[in-house]
């Protein structure tokens, strides 16, 4: 289990984590989501060690992380990072070797991986002659090449063609479902992560402002949106006090409103065709509890 | 993991791919050539004994060529002898450059400027059988005309030839190319991690500290093996062809060029290494790292006037001075020209200077390599260095 515990950070006067905590289970795909700034970057930058807290820790298995467990997490930064100039096995197998494979370790995970990642052809290129999705496969690679405990992602879909994301995505349940490596990944495509993560984060301003699995969060929230389809012309405001239309034919109560009062206003209007809870999706969720906040 | 492996790690990659690299390749031919190539022209235009074709006309001064032919080991030349049956036969074979000179009945014939080695040869051969023949004519045995005309030459004793000049400018020139070379290395090393990220990457997994002395020990031995290539090249090409003379002080000199290389490049590979850690793009190493180029270019100057004035005032500073002194000592060493005292206090200095750049460098590489954004000065540097 990972765990982070109360994180801050400031870079001068520029707040970028205020007391951050969440935590992921063992085999859990973990979406960690939030606007841009809102400190997902600084977050991970500090779990794997190459950024220190202000104050707060990052656990991990019961203790405080330190720099042989960190040597166990495979990381993908954001701006990626690859020598430009170095063959992509040799540079697999580097990598490899520095989070404490052995050599002959490395060169068989080496192969594995860029097999699986399909750039088994490329391997004796130079990075720098790949093209882009190519060098982000290696960029992945050189996160799972040393068999890690744990993945922390930044970005990792961006910039992948569809079928790079679809081998990522299998890749990621995979390392999670059979291996029980935490997967941690930021991303701003917000309906892969409701659909590939079991659990998300979502920060805002440098703190949690929603945190758990993706399904309770959507329950959580749903009886508060109502979609109600009327014969004839759909776009109408309700005059009903607590109630904004939150997209076509979709309402959204404040709490304590009370859904029957809502349909009755429709049916006054017209026959309603149907009234059924509107549970929202992630994306929903995501611009409620950053729009809530503000 | 232990540090020591990741050191190694990073070294052996820092080895394989600036091996590989087209511009190491390059940089090493581009030397060796140059190298042999002093080496082959000064074996051309010096040391060699002399060659040089004779010609004579008719039976000539009776003895004269062969007078010539006998003392030809004493001037250090070779000479063949070649008949021409008259003298116009033979000035047209001088002016065609067929033979050096022709010596006739009461002259030698040459081109202007062959050489005054030969001609003082012939002059010296024809006053032996002149000098013989009158003083046989006065009734001296062959024995004391001998004694009288051919005495026992004066011993030359070489007294301070083969200054050790020349060794001394090709090891200042040799440290200056490693050491800015592989100074200047290390530096767009540093940028290029911090530049692509990949900095970001390899200290997930390793400290600061060991990816900087990976570096700097990968780095440092290519340059050692680089220069070792040069030098025994320069002398495997210099020794059979006789070019050089070297002086006794050739193999303490090698010596303490590698002894200062290694000082002298880990005194600048440190400091370049913080003035590529200070910044974040390629293009900005330049700049940053302006100073200490500067630097190395004044002790390369002070270097070459210390090749010449090995004992002045300049000289002996700069031997203690420690970013000056890699250049300067082995210059000074190469003209015996370096007390022992001096070289001990340099080199004490020099490692002391070495150690305390080596702490700073790690401090300040390990607080600002992960640093990204407009370059840093270096005052806010050292201060990060400060902090504990």
């Amino acid at each position: 289990m990972l765990r982070l515990d109360d994180l801050s950070k400031s870079y001068g006067k520029t707040r970028a984590l205020s007391g951050l905590n969440f935590e992921v289970e063992p085999g859990q795909m973990f979406g960690f989501v939030g606007p841009n700034g809102a400190g997902k970057t600084t977050a991970m930058r500090i779990v794997i060690g190459v950024l220190a807290p202000d104050s707060g820790s990052v656990w991990w298995r019961d203790s405080e992380i330190d720099s042989a467990s960190r040597r166990r997490i495979g990381y993908m930064p954001e701006e990626r990072g690859l020598y430009p100039k170095m063959r992509v096995s040799e540079q697999l197998a580097y990598l490899a070797e520095l989070h404490g494979r052995s050599a002959s370790d490395a060169t068989e995970q080496t192969k594995r991986w860029t097999e699986r990642l399909g750039i088994a052809d490329r391997r004796d290129d130079k990075v720098e002659d790949l093209s882009l999705g190519n060098q982000q496969r290696v960029q992945l690679a050189a996160a799972l090449v040393h068999e890690p405990d744990l993945l922390i992602l930044d970005e990792p879909f961006s910039g992948l063609d569809p079928t790079g994301v679809d081998v990522l995505s299998e890749v990621l349940i995979a390392e999670s479902r059979e291996r029980e490596v935490p997967v941690v990944f930021s991303s701003h495509q917000l309906d892969l992560v409701e659909r590939l993560c079991d659990a998300v984060a979502i920060v805002k301003d440098g703190s949690l402002v929603a945190s758990g699995d993706v399904e309770e969060l959507r329950r959580e929230r749903s009886g508060r949106r109502w979609r109600i389809e009327l014969e004839g012309d759909g776009g109408w405001t309700p005059s009903l006090p607590g109630v904004r239309r939150a997209g076509d034919d979709v309402y959204e109560l404040d709490d304590g409103t009370d859904p029957q009062a809502l349909l009755d206003e429709a049916r006054a209007r017209g026959a309603v065709k149907s009234f059924t809870p509107d549970s929202p999706t992630l994306a929903d969720l995501f611009r409620d509890v950053v729009a809530e906040d503000s | 993991m232990t540090g020591r492996r990741a050191i190694f790690l990073t070294a052996r990659r820092e080895l394989r791919e600036r091996a590989r690299s087209r511009a190491f390749i390059a940089s090493t031919v581009v030397q060796v050539v140059i190298v042999l190539a002093i080496v082959i022209v000064s074996s051309l235009t010096s040391g060699d004994t002399e060659s040089f074709e004779v010609g004579t006309v008719g039976s000539g001064p009776a003895g004269v060529a062969e007078a010539a032919e006998a003392q030809q080991a004493a001037f250090d030349v070779e000479l063949e002898l070649t008949a021409f049956d008259d003298e116009e036969e033979a000035r047209a074979a001088v002016s065609d450059d067929e033979v050096d000179a022709v010596i006739t009945e009461d002259a030698v014939l040459t081109r202007p400027g062959v050489s005054d080695t030969l001609t003082a040869l012939v002059q010296q051969a024809s006053r032996v059988v002149t000098g013989s023949e009158s003083l046989s004519s006065e009734g001296l045995s062959d024995e004391e005309i001998r004694t009288a005309l051919e005495p026992k030459p004066l011993e030359v004793d070489e007294v301070g030839e083969e200054s050790g000049g020349g060794v001394a400018f090709v090891s200042s020139i040799l440290l200056y190319v490693a050491i800015i070379g592989s100074g200047y290395a290390v530096a767009t090393g540093v940028v290029e991690e911090k530049s692509t990220r990949v900095v970001e990457v390899i200290l997930s997994a390793i400290k600061p500290v060991h990816l900087l002395a990976g570096k700097v020990i990968g780095i440092g031995l290519l340059s050692l093996g680089q220069l070792l290539v040069i030098v025994f090249a320069g002398l495997a090409a210099a020794i059979p062809t006789g070019a050089l003379d070297l002086p006794d002080s050739t193999l303490p000199t090698a010596v303490l060029i590698a002894v200062y290389f290694v000082l002298g490049y880990l005194f600048y590979a440190c400091a370049f290494a913080v003035t590529g850690a200070v910044v974040s793009r390629q293009e900005d190493v330049q700049s940053s790292s302006g100073p200490l180029t500067l630097v190395l270019i004044v002790a390369y100057l002070v270097a070459i006037s210390a090749a010449d004035s090995p004992e002045s005032t300049l000289a002996v500073a700069a031997t203690l001075i420690p970013p000056l002194a890699p250049m300067i000592v082995p210059a000074r060493a190469a003209q015996d020209a370096l007390p022992l005292g001096e070289l001990a206090l340099s080199l004490v200095l020099m490692a002391l200077a070495t150690a305390l750049l080596l702490w700073i460098a790690g401090r300040v590489y390990d607080r600002t390599v992960l640093r990204m954004g407009a370059p840093m000065k270096l005052r806010d540097a050292l201060r990060l260095a400060r902090r504990s």
